[in-house]
């Protein structure tokens, strides 16, 4: 058997095993383990073990139970209730108003949270009811929650882009930084169409009653209090970090801590809230954590087939593409793939086979992993809130009030994933937009 | 032999909860050992050049003592497009199939973890670094971990069995 057609069967194994539903991480463990026994004879036994101590160099992994960590306390605290009061008070007499403040939410949340699961459930629980009760059209705040939930992985910190950090082998600094710029523009392109669907189409997003609205100004003060704590928190953790005080992981569990003192300010911390908070905490980490270690021993077999090298042959040499055609070919696959998988497997199947060859690309610039780590998050963010088996679909429509149908959540996304699409090729066009910031920032870790 | 596997099943499912209980409060001591290394740095200049190392071996101990209690509650993800449209006899019987998956990583996680810990043990192996710790503590606690998500792993694949009986453990 020829190396080509070994790496096949690899990949066929996988996917047919993941299809019968066995834990994703066994399934890669499995045929890693399986394959190095096969190929390479009993000397592979330790292949699996050894890759616990890759894991272990990785010193910024541990930001990982940290910021999960970090989100639990952060939604239990009540912190986002306040802030959307906020935002709603501030923003209620604008055209669109809520679901505008809505997407400003979604920012502040994402600054302080890593994953996407986060805003989504915030969005959904807070911000959804408030907007039907107003009268906003279902389908335009539906989208609204589902494209500015995407932002959470996007605006660091982010989780997904730590995994990335490690199978690609890049300071997970520079991915933050790289994601931020991105994630704004985004956030403007989502605010702009808003505003411009609420002036077209003003029954869409009726404006809020003044006598709603209308407040001493003593009470407006209190209302902006809320904004108080995610910004003490935010500058606790990326200030100290970007000054040069902390490393990222170090700054990782100041914003862990001061979450929990956070908790303990609005009153919420209770004996209850920790059990509860630390169990999920390992249970999820844990849930990654495998998964990674699984994944690195898939990659190392992989890796020792040459695999990457075929497939670069066939692209470049034989089929004569551009580097350009690959990398749109790349994305095009992430949303056939992302409409079946999830977050984490799309990773571990994405990242042995296209970050090499992505490696070996010459498009005309450096920092090519960096900027592929962000265009890869933002098409699988796409492929999640797209139809039919988009991952975040389903979510939705658990965490969602009953009005709001399937349906209703499949017409809703097209605008916003047209925006993220929109994102993509201004990226491409101008990668500046993401290398820019991390080129230009000087920190450790 | 049904009382033999409900006992047994009781009895491994309890001990990965108590390690996992160990392993839930671990998150603290990471946090901890990280704020008081950023302190001692900027505040009183007095680097603590264990902390790193010592949060590594412990995120290390972390998962692998979390292992157990993870896959006891089922929370690992799962490719579940097609997996969540089976009855519960369906999915058990296609568990008990593919539990080889599971069994047989863990089986070449645990043995590479034992020639491992051979090793470290033969030579001594340390760390280098400036706290220079031996390697022996964490590799012995991977390799009892390991043994207990094997036998976790058995557990679930006996409750599985016993869907397939029509019974519950």
């Amino acid at each position: 058997m020829t190396y080509e057609m070994i790496a096949l069967a690899m990949f066929g194994a996988m996917l047919f095993l993941l299809a019968t539903g066995q834990r994703v991480f066994a399934v890669i463990g499995f045929v890693a383990a399986a394959s190095a026994l096969l190929l390479y004879g009993n000397g592979a036994i330790e292949l699996p073990f050894n890759q616990v101590f890759k894991l272990f160099n990785w010193y910024a992994m541990l930001t990982l139970p940290m910021f999960i960590y970090m989100g639990y306390i952060l939604s239990e605290a009540g912190i986002a209730e306040d802030l959307y009061r906020m935002l709603h008070v501030w923003f209620g007499r604008v055209r669109g108003g809520l679901a505008i403040g809505t997407i400003f939410l979604m920012v502040i949340i994402s600054a302080m949270n890593g994953l996407s699961v986060a805003g989504m459930a915030i969005g959904a629980t807070i911000a959804l009811p408030e907007m039907l009760r107003r009268g906003y059209d279902k389908v335009l705040i539906s989208g609204v929650v589902q494209g500015g939930s995407s932002l959470g992985i996007l605006i660091p910190p982010s989780v997904v882009l730590v995994l990335y950090g490690m199978i690609a082998r890049q300071p997970v600094s520079k991915l933050w930084f790289a994601g931020l710029v991105p994630g704004l523009i985004m956030a403007a392109l989502f605010v702009i169409y808003i505003a411009v669907r609420a002036r077209m189409n003003p029954s869409l997003a009726p404006v809020v009653p003044d006598e709603d609205l209308n407040m001493p100004l003593s009470e407006k003060l209190a209302l902006a209090r809320a904004g108080i704590i995610p910004f003490v928190i935010f500058f606790l953790m990326t200030g100290l970090f970007v000054f040069g005080f902390t490393s990222l992981v170090e700054s990782s569990a100041v914003g862990a801590f001061s979450a929990t003192l956070a908790a303990v300010v609005k009153g919420r911390f209770t004996w209850r809230l920790v059990r509860e908070t630390s169990m999920k905490t390992l249970s999820i980490s844990c849930m990654f954590l495998w998964l990674i270690l699984a994944a690195l021993a898939f990659g190392a077999v992989f890796d020792g087939l040459g695999a990457v090298k075929a497939i670069e042959n066939l692209f470049i040499t034989q089929w004569n593409l551009s580097p350009w055609t690959v990398i749109i070919m790349m994305q095009l696959s992430f949303l056939v793939m992302g409409t079946f998988l999830d977050d984490t497997a799309m990773l571990v199947i994405v990242a042995p086979l296209y970050i090499p060859l992505v490696k070996t690309l010459d498009l005309g610039f450096d920092g090519q992993l960096i900027w592929f780590g962000i265009l890869y998050t933002i098409t699988c963010q796409i492929a999640y809130i797209t139809p039919p088996f988009g991952y975040n679909l389903f979510l939705m429509r658990s965490l969602a009030p009953k009005e709001i149908t399937l349906i209703d959540i499949y017409r809703s996304i097209w605008p916003f994933a047209a925006i993220m699409v929109l994102t993509i090729v201004l990226l491409m066009f101008f990668p500046q937009l993401a290398l820019w910031l991390p080129e230009h920032m000087n920190v450790k870790g | 032999m049904q009382r033999l596997m409900a006992g047994y099943v009781r009895f491994v499912d309890r001990i990965s909860d108590l390690v996992g209980y160990l392993a839930a409060s671990l998150i603290f001591v990471m946090a901890a050992t990280l704020i008081l290394d950023a302190f001692t740095r900027n505040v009183i200049k007095m680097p603590v050049h264990w902390a790193i190392e010592f949060t590594q071996f412990t995120l290390a101990a972390y998962y692998f003592m979390g292992g157990s209690i993870t896959l006891k509650n089922n929370d690992h993800v799962r490719m579940d497009l097609i997996y969540s449209h089976l009855t519960d006899r369906g999915r058990a019987i296609v568990e008990v199939v593919t539990s080889v998956c599971l069994l047989f990583f863990l089986v070449t996680l645990l043995m590479g973890g034992i020639s491992s810990l051979e090793y470290a043990i033969a030579t001594g192996e340390r760390r280098f670094s400036v706290w220079n710790p031996s390697v022996i503590p964490i590799k012995s606690l991977m390799v009892a971990c390991t043994v207990l998500m094997l036998l976790q792993g058995v557990s679930i694949l006996f409750k599985n069995i016993a869907v397939l009986r029509g019974k519950t453990l």
